[in-house]
């Protein structure tokens, strides 16, 4: 067969499919502009920006989408933090128990979290942390420390010890061997750590839902949850409005780290393979 | 200007997004910036609650209801805002509501949920009576004998008695102040009647009669929807009560038999379902995509019955409420258009209705005890009080409200009230609340197409589950 | 291992001190609501009612009553169908795309990715609520069908597991393509070009070729996906609530259900139990896969 032909086809092919992929996304992108949307699809008689600007408009909306923020960033940094603290030993030291360690990790990030959602809340009873964002951060970076923590090892694996061994000799304390020359190296590879860590945080809303009771502390997943049905008549233009710009970090941060992404991700790649 | 908050907010994800990306990248300082980003805005929050224990000691006085959706002009806002104001002690007590949003039956668990925390629990609760005796046995309410025993309207028979006996539990006391009761039937369109060359003025007398009614409708006014029952999970307590149970006991069987066992399998819970079973199947019900989410009863409500897309609609007697001036979907003509007829029983002989209510009770972890049983006495004040049932569209619990003239004048009333001769009231069974979850998945299973004996075994199982075999009974 | 085993011990604590700030948080929101979970699971522990304010130890019966619902059964079957739907559906796609959009003109890839992308970078909840409206009545779907003349399907709930395995599949392909695409530009361009010369076609090289050589990667890339699809929640409860009836009802749903929304906190233990456990295995399996590799 000819191979031109076959390249033609496969462009076809392709963009058939991309087209099919962005088929759910027109909906909630005419909607959010539609003064008068309903859950079916149709051309809006006239196009506004208003559902954005109600939605903005609404101070409760914008706090919800801080406390969303403050959740997510503070679960990503500490994902982060903690897992390049840990993986350091794991990945340069010589430990009996890495081994065990590793793979105690690597059983953990197989555990979907949810199962131990009812125990949480009663242990939070006792301690006091229900209703409050540290208890729900918390509890969500405990729920992706393995699994950042394992990337993190794998990442620090990929990083050539003899660099750090010339600044040993120049006397460099281990903190300052890690913070000047690892840390800078696998850059791409905390940012994979980080974007992935926040994008699962960002979405989840069950979690932030029954930890918390004050409706001024749920975040904005929450709140999204709760619009669905929050108007007797379900208002489906500041709904898709909201959603769009709910969505807009998730991109922002995937087109930011785009670069690293891919080399994160020929990383972890080789890391597992 | 709401364009500039929307490039802040962006600016400010990005910059974070940065700050994230380059706080391990040797300095450090980006990421003690970050770290303090996320804690003052911990620190606001304390702070904010310290100023407000600070000015002038005002104690803060929290409530938690149900917001149905309707937001800020629901009767109930609009009713703990006037008591508030009307309240002697308001100006040492804040007032803090606390409604809880979400589908019907995910009030009871978040209520559940806050009740058990000492720390998030509200001072006063409104409390649907069937989830009171189980929260009851769980310790979660106060026994308010001691604050009743002082409270004169309630010594004095200006609350019915009958209504009193669903606030209290099984130990004899009063864990509530009930404060509106409530009715169960059925609703016609009469133009929709009329075209279907049915009696403008219905009273069914068998539950053949209802499913005939329909058939002519579909016949005739193919373009509407003949029958809508509450038929979901996500309705909740709805489906158990204004459908399932408005049907079984009308087969002249209940929940429990005459010794408090559940009955788990009978011929009477077979031709209930069968009903329910009969409505979808012969196509007389709505789509299932509009009855069983948790907008059902609104988009019944709200939208099918105004805009007279549905002619026979099966539920509380109080929705007209919607439809008044101030309701959620104001329908200028609907006394000439709605007609509202009583459940007959299933082979006819009498009429079935359910009764209900909801009480407004004080959690057993509130400190403030006593201010919140005096904001419950200045809720329970007419004409406030009075006001706000009508506008719910309930019966009132107190005699001199039942009184008032302009509660009398409200259309339905006396149909709705009339009805609460003989109505049934759920079993006072702690059991119940977690059974009535079951009585929805057997409904739903239903309504999309499983068999009443697959459905009803199902229950059987999940029943026994939850009250021990020895509480269970097979007819 | 180390000769002065004093010293050795200590020298091992100096470097594992940077471990402990992320032992004590596995510790503490990890590992203690696992001991507590299995704890539970042996108790009557209720949200409401006279249980929540006795708890007993009740034995296995919450285990027993667990094992003989038929319930159970309906949520682990859903389970997998949503399980095998989700694997086979992100697994061939995110291949197929992948493969196909190597060596592709730049300008076409930098288009042509992001479509792909959208949906996986998208939070859960939006997911949901783009394929609630995809699938409605009057939805987009409906409608491109209605163009070919095909009649009104109400998808969520005549065909609800469908609908939340194909919202699944668009949220997570992506993830699948990534994978694969940094497996295929290592796949070496000589043993094809070696094959082809031989008289192989583009399948033959395919299927004897580049799959073998990237075969680690499939199968990591299928114990991934299996677990984070194990632990989708959101995107279930949000779409279908686990209904019509039991049609969507996978474990964490059942879970859900049985344990918050019916107050039987203890049950739900139990369920939760058995989601642990089936993660077990697939950790294991997991585990066992990357030894092999290692050691391979």
């Amino acid at each position: 067969m000819n191979n031109a032909k076959v390249n033609h086809l496969h462009y076809i092919v392709l963009s058939f499919m991309a087209l099919t992929f962005l088929l759910p996304l027109i909906w909630i992108v005419i909607a959010s502009l539609d003064p008068n949307a309903s859950d079916a699809l149709k051309m809006p008689a006239q196009w506004t920006l208003g559902n954005y600007i109600s939605v903005l408009g609404n101070m409760e909306n914008i706090k919800a989408y801080g406390v969303g923020f403050v959740i997510s960033f503070a679960e990503s940094l500490i994902v982060v933090i903690l897992s390049c603290l840990a993986a350091y030993p794991l990945s340069r030291y010589r430990l009996s128990y890495k081994k065990t360690f590793m793979n105690v990790i690597l059983f953990m990030t197989a555990l979907p979290m949810i199962a131990v959602i009812v125990p949480v809340y009663k242990m939070y009873l006792s301690l006091g942390l229900l209703d409050s964002i540290w208890g729900v951060i918390f509890y969500l970076s405990a729920a992706s420390l393995p699994y950042g923590l394992w990337l993190m090892k794998n990442f620090m694996d990929a990083v050539p010890a003899e660099l750090e061994e010339a600044a040993w000799v120049d006397g460099a304390t281990t903190f300052k061997s890690m913070t000047s020359i690892v840390l800078p190296l696998m850059f791409p590879g905390i940012c994979t750590v980080f974007i992935y860590t926040f994008s699962k945080s960002w979405g989840n809303f069950f979690v932030p839902y029954i930890l918390l009771s004050s409706a001024e502390k749920m975040p904005a997943s929450v709140q999204l949850y709760q619009f669905f049905g929050q108007y007797g008549l379900i208002d489906y233009g500041p709904l898709a409005a909201y959603s769009i710009l709910y969505t807009l970090p998730s991109i922002l941060l995937y087109i930011l780290s785009q670069n690293y992404m891919s080399k994160g991700f020929n990383l972890s790649g080789a890391a597992k393979g | 200007m709401k364009k500039r908050l929307l490039s802040i907010t962006l600016t400010a994800t990005m910059a974070a997004g940065l700050v994230a990306c380059g706080s391990n990248s040797g300095s450090g300082t980006a990421a003690t910036a970050a770290q303090e980003d996320s804690t003052t805005a911990a620190a606001k929050e304390s702070q904010a609650e310290s100023k407000e224990e600070a000015s002038g000691e005002k104690k803060t006085l929290t409530i938690t209801f149900k917001d149905d959706g309707q937001g800020e002009n629901h009767p109930w806002y609009v009713w703990l805002r006037e008591s508030y104001e009307a309240w002697d002690m308001k100006d040492q007590v804040e007032l803090e509501l606390a409604p809880i949003t979400g589908s019907e039956s995910d009030y009871y668990t978040k209520v559940a949920l806050q009740l058990a925390d000492a720390n998030t629990c509200p001072d006063i609760v409104f409390e649907d009576t069937f989830q009171l005796p189980s929260d009851v046995s769980a310790g979660y309410l106060t026994n308010l004998d001691a604050y009743v025993a002082d409270y004169e309207a309630w010594n004095n028979g200006t609350y019915y008695e009958s209504l009193k006996a669903g606030s209290t539990a099984a130990d004899g006391s009063v864990y509530g102040i009930p404060f509106c009761t409530d009715t169960r039937g059925i609703w016609y369109n009469k133009e929709i009647f009329k075209q279907a060359g049915l009696p403008e003025e219905w009273q069914p007398e068998t539950w053949q009669d209802i499913l005939d009614a329909c058939a002519a409708i579909k016949e005739k006014v193919p373009e509407v929807i003949p029958f809508w029952c509450n038929s979901g999970v996500a309705t909740g307590e709805a489906t158990s009560m204004q459908t399932y149970e408005m049907l079984l006991y009308g087969t002249g069987e209940q929940l429990l038999d005459a010794d408090g066992k559940w009955i788990v399998k009978s011929q009477a819970i077979i031709d209930t379902l069968q009903f329910i079973s009969d409505i979808y199947t012969n196509g007389y019900g709505p789509s299932l995509s509009l009855v069983l989410n948790g907008q059902a009863t609104n988009t019944a409500r709200r939208e099918y019955l105004p805009q007279q897309k549905l002619a026979i609609h099966m539920d509380g007697a109080w929705i007209s409420a919607n439809w008044i001036d101030t309701g959620a979907a104001p329908w200028p003509e609907y006394q000439e258009i709605m007609g509202f007829a009583a459940m007959p029983t299933q082979n006819g002989g009498g009429t079935v209705t359910m009764s209900g209510g909801w009480t407004l009770s004080i959690p057993e972890h509130s400190a403030m005890k006593d201010e919140a049983f005096s904001f419950i006495q200045q809720m329970m004040e007419p004409p406030a009080y009075t006001k706000s049932v009508i506008a719910q569209g309930n019966i009132v619990t107190r005699s001199d409200a039942a009184e008032d003239e302009e509660y009398l004048s409200q259309p339905y009333k006396a149909e709705g009230t009339a009805l609460l001769d003989g109505a049934y009231f759920r079993p006072q069974n702690e059991q119940y609340s977690v059974v009535t979850t079951n009585i929805q998945t057997m409904v739903e299973a239903v309504a999309s197409g499983s068999t009443p004996e697959d459905a009803m075994n199902q229950y059987a199982m999940d029943v026994t589950r939850i009250v021990g075999e020895d509480n269970i009974v097979e007819k | 291992m180390t000769k002065n085993q004093g010293y050795g011990f200590r020298e091992e604590m100096r470097k594992s001190l940077l471990l402990i700030p992320a032992v004590l948080v596995l510790l503490f929101f990890f590992i203690i609501p696992i001991v507590l979970t299995i704890y539970y699971s042996f108790t009557n522990l209720a949200l409401s009612g006279s249980n929540a304010k006795n708890l007993q130890f009740i034995g296995l019966e919450n285990y027993k009553r667990m094992l003989t619902d038929p319930s159970t059964v309906i949520s682990i079957e859903n389970t997998l169908i949503f399980l095998a739907g989700s694997l086979a559906g992100q697994t061939i796609l995110g291949f197929l795309i992948a493969y196909l959009m190597k060596q592709k003109a730049k300008g076409f890839r930098s288009v042509a990715g992001p479509c792909f992308l959208a949906g996986w970078v998208m939070p859960e909840i939006v997911v949901a609520l783009c394929f609630m409206a995809f699938f409605k009545e009057n939805g987009t779907l409906n409608v491109l069908t209605g163009f070919f003349g095909a009649k009104q399907v109400s998808w969520l709930y005549e065909h609800p597991m469908l609908s939340v395995v194909i919202a699944n599949v668009w949220h997570g392909t992506a993830f699948s393509m990534l994978n694969f695409q940094s497996a295929l530009d290592n796949v070496s361009g000589d043993m094809e070009e070696a094959a082809r010369v031989d008289g192989a076609n583009r399948f033959q090289v395919l299927l004897r070729i580049i799959i073998p050589s990237i075969k680690d990667t499939i199968a990591t890339n299928v114990m991934l996906n299996t677990l984070s699809t194990l632990g989708v929640y959101g995107l279930i409860y949000a779409m279908t609530g686990g209904g019509p009836a039991n049609k969507t009802t996978t474990l964490p749903i059942y879970m859900y259900n049985q344990g918050l929304k019916g107050m039987q906190l203890g049950f739900g233990t139990a369920i939760g139990m058995m989601i642990l456990f089936v993660g077990t295995i697939c950790s294991l399996i997991y585990a066992r896969l990357l030894r092999t590799k290692e050691e391979g």
